[in-house]
């Protein structure tokens, strides 16, 4: 069996991360994605790193690589007639388009919705930006995904009490909108499968994060409470759940004792001030939580983070070490069956990220490299939308295909 | 647009955003439950602060639109009755109990189902027999290993994110497979770790090190210019606002937009407004563009912030178009006119037997020809049992009698 999306053909035109995405789930799963760049305004995200032996370069962003790996790469000037027309033909050769320009970009090309589907009727468009293509504050709203995670409610809940909040590392909603842009066009093409019936998404970033903290909108909805910022990593009702301290610099073990078999099992382990009487209820445990917090944190200090883990989880305690970039890089699970190595003519071997599911009968396709920019520029325009090789001078000539 | 698929979801907290995205696109989601109630009942916060087997808001938000039923799976009716069931449905969702390795729920289904099992995880790697729960998953995603100042703990959000990364990743992969068995009628095993799903809010923190560079350090401003540390959120007059310092051929511009805002409102020197922004970082390593500098520029945005309320540094932020906005509470959220004239919430949902209501956000995608609503409120414990026993299984009602007095139901 080949991928579950074998044979669907996908006109990536995002840049930096939600459309990347997007497209390399598509990618994943079988599709034909051809991404759409420019060498004049390249994409940023071919700017940012990390970059292979930490070298920077166009052609040299890990990170590019990673949300990219198995597309197709075409340089068009989509400013100009004639570009535009090319896009135009690959309108009607894709499936689906994903596009992520500030809202009205597309208009001002006149490539919005209602042209793309005059030429292809079937087709599904995903749109995305940070508050999405309607509302009074759309447009003149684009930017990054630290700007999403803002207005999503995320931001603010990082940090601690009294201090001013940390938020998000990074983007955050570039990570959490792709995860309802790929079910939304999912969902579309299953229906378009009975229906023939194409048709335009619409996913705002922050409204996507706002999905992932929906617990904290319900309760303010219901009980009028704005959750806050608590710093401490672990539930207030549930005890002891949270992160300690272990030998080095900034190492620390996730631990969660809080369910009875676990924490018999800590306990154990842990032993003296654990032993006490007054542990042996949860009651007692919550309102001894501090000298709790305390005495585990006083036998984690001296400990070595994964020595620790490894030895909690075969007690049977749930634990983890709070992972840094070292320790995944490390990862034994991550080694085993997440990083793939890919091999590119520029930056030689590398190592970027598996998808995140597994299908027992229909397996995602191998793991393949990043197109260098405008890599397969004359077989698209052969082979998708037609041109023959003295049309494809033409355009070269005139400068379109940068 | 999924109103021909039928999910039944053996609920445990990672299927809950599965089986929440698979209804709002239409799907049929039933939810199978013990009959002392799913895990997702006990997660807080509550309704008034008052437990209760129907009162928890994470449950209420993640599972409206859902039906529900409880069936004992630890007894020969109950798998009986779920295989049956089963024979309906295109996908089950499962959770595996804490950790990869313990056992699925012995119920054959059909070849044509999908069945889709999110673990903590890898059920094939050295982690496999891991005891897991949400704090754990979490803390191995990297996230939180990122996330805050070196002199305190790691941060991670007071909302569990482990289970909603997973569910939504579950939601991708059980589409991708209802995909394949849309072209050739067969079903297939899935299994979703919730680790990996987690690492994508990582971003590119997982492939910093195999890439040969150096280790990331956690840090709240990240970016440094002529030595001087550029903070990414400074106070305003009622809260707090991201203010992005951005260069290069991208988003230089949108900085000196920003500048020129702070000169305008006399909190910035006019030669400071003038320097080329875009190409700061050279500047800065030149030495054109010296420490003080950059120390009365940061302070100068911080004085622009502390004039405005987060609404109007948003409208302004709008009006210049600048790498800035408001850090919204939920209390902002709701006020919002941008989220309420687009139509993010749904019609009001009830929570609760007191009649209490909210608007949903149930509206996570626009399409040109489909709404997104929710049916109907997240169902009470054993709710539909005896109505989709009668009338999908065919049950009389003296054998749904039976089913509840031995305790299956």
């Amino acid at each position: 069996m080949k991928g579950p999306l074998d044979g669907l053909r996908v006109l990536d035109m995002g840049w930096v991360m939600v459309g990347p995405v997007t497209g390399r789930y598509l990618a994943d799963l079988g599709a034909d994605v051809v991404k759409l760049e420019s060498s004049r305004r390249v994409d940023p995200l071919r700017t940012l790193g990390p970059f292979k032996d930490g070298k920077p370069g166009l052609e040299r962003s890990i990170s590019y690589h990673n949300l990219n790996a198995g597309k197709r790469s075409l340089t068009v000037d989509i400013k100009d007639s004639r570009g535009r027309e090319a896009i135009l033909r690959l309108v009607e050769w894709a499936d689906v388009l994903i596009e992520s320009f500030s809202p009205g970009v597309l208009d001002d090309l006149d490539l919005a919705y209602p042209v793309l589907k005059a030429r292809n009727p079937a087709l599904i468009v995903a749109s995305t930006s940070l508050l999405g293509q309607t509302g009074p504050h759309a447009r003149g709203t684009s930017g990054v995904g630290t700007m999403g995670a803002s207005m999503s409610g995320a931001s603010l809940l990082l940090g601690w009490p009294g201090h001013a909040p940390c938020g998000t590392y990074g983007p955050w909603t570039d990570a959490i909108a792709p995860r309802f842009i790929v079910p939304s066009i999912l969902a579309a093409l299953h229906r378009r499968r009975a229906t023939g019936e194409g048709c335009h998404i619409d996913v705002a970033q922050a409204e996507a994060g706002i999905q992932f903290l929906s617990p904290a909108w319900y309760q303010y909805a219901a009980n009028g409470t704005v959750m806050e910022r608590r710093g401490h990593a672990g539930s207030p009702l549930r005890v002891p759940h949270g992160i300690f301290r272990c030998a080095g610099q900034d190492r620390w073990i996730a631990l969660d004792g809080s369910d009875e078999a676990a924490w018999q099992a800590l306990r154990t382990i842990v032993g003296g001030p654990l032993l006490d009487s007054k542990f042996d209820t949860l009651i007692g445990r919550l309102r001894g939580r501090q000298e709790l917090e305390n005495a585990i944190s006083a036998w984690t200090i001296s400990q070595q983070a994964d020595e620790l883990e490894r030895s909690l989880q075969s007690a049977g305690v749930p634990a983890h070490v709070v992972s840094n970039s070292n320790d995944l890089a490390h990862d034994p699970d991550l080694l085993d069956a997440h990083y793939c190595h890919i091999d590119d003519p520029i930056v030689g071997d590398a190592i970027v990220e598996g998808p995140r599911y597994r299908l027992g009968r229909t397996p995602e396709r191998a793991t393949r490299r990043g197109p260098r920019i405008g890599e397969h520029t004359q077989e698209i325009l052969r082979d998708l939308c037609g041109y023959d090789a003295a049309a494809i001078d033409e355009l070269k000539a005139a400068g379109v295909l940068v | 647009m999924l109103h021909d698929i039928r999910v039944i979801e053996l609920s445990g907290p990672e299927t809950m955003m599965a089986g929440r995205i698979l209804g709002d696109l239409g799907a049929d989601v039933i939810v199978v439950e013990p009959p002392g109630g799913a895990a997702g009942r006990r997660l807080d916060p509550f309704l008034d602060d008052t437990p209760g087997l129907d009162r928890s808001l994470t449950w209420h938000a993640l599972n409206r639109g859902k039906r529900g039923i409880t069936l004992d799976l630890g007894k020969a009716d109950g798998r009986a009755l779920l295989a049956e069931l089963g024979r309906s449905a295109a996908l089950v969702l499962e959770t595996a109990d804490r950790k990869a390795t313990a056992p699925r729920a012995d119920v054959a289904f059909p070849t044509s189902t999908v069945r889709c099992r999110i673990t903590p995880f890898l059920s094939t790697g050295p982690k496999r027999d891991y005891f897991a729960s949400d704090l754990i998953v979490t803390a191995a995603t990297g996230v939180p290993g990122i996330t805050g100042t070196p002199e305190r703990p790691p941060l991670f959000y007071p909302v569990p994110q482990a289970m909603m990364e997973a569910g939504a990743e579950a939601a991708i992969a059980s589409l991708a497979a209802l995909s394949a068995r849309d072209v050739d009628g067969l079903g297939q095993d899935i299994e979703v770790p919730a680790r990996l799903a987690g690492m994508m809010s990582a971003l590119s923190v997982p492939i910093v090190v195999p890439a040969n560079n150096p280790e990331l350090q956690r840090t709240p401003a990240r970016q440094r210019l002529a030595g001087v540390a550029l903070p990414g959120i400074f106070a305003c007059k009622d809260g707090f606002v991201l203010v992005s310092f951005a260069f290069g051929q991208a988003f230089g511009r949108l900085t000196q937009r920003l500048m020129q805002w702070a000169v305008e409102q006399n909190c910035l020197e006019a030669r400071l407004g003038a320097v080329d922004w875009s190409t700061a970082p050279q500047q800065a390593e030149k030495g054109s563009l010296t420490a003080e500098d950059m120390r009365a520029t940061v302070d100068a945005i911080a004085t622009l912030c502390l004039r405005h309320t987060k609404d109007e540094f948003g409208a302004e932020a709008r009006k210049r178009g600048l790498l800035a906005a408001p850090l919204m509470d939920m209390r902002d959220i709701g006020q919002s006119p941008q989220y309420r004239e687009r139509g993010l919430w749904s019609s009001p949902v009830t929570v609760g037997a007191e009649g209490c209501t909210v608007d949903d956000p149930a509206r996570f995608a626009q399409f040109s020809n489909y709404t997104i609503d929710v049916r109907r409120p997240a169902p009470t414990l054993s709710q539909h049992t005896a109505e989709i026993l009668k009338t999908d299984l065919g049950l009389s009602s003296a054998e749904v009698q039976a089913l509840f007095v031995h305790g299956i139901i």
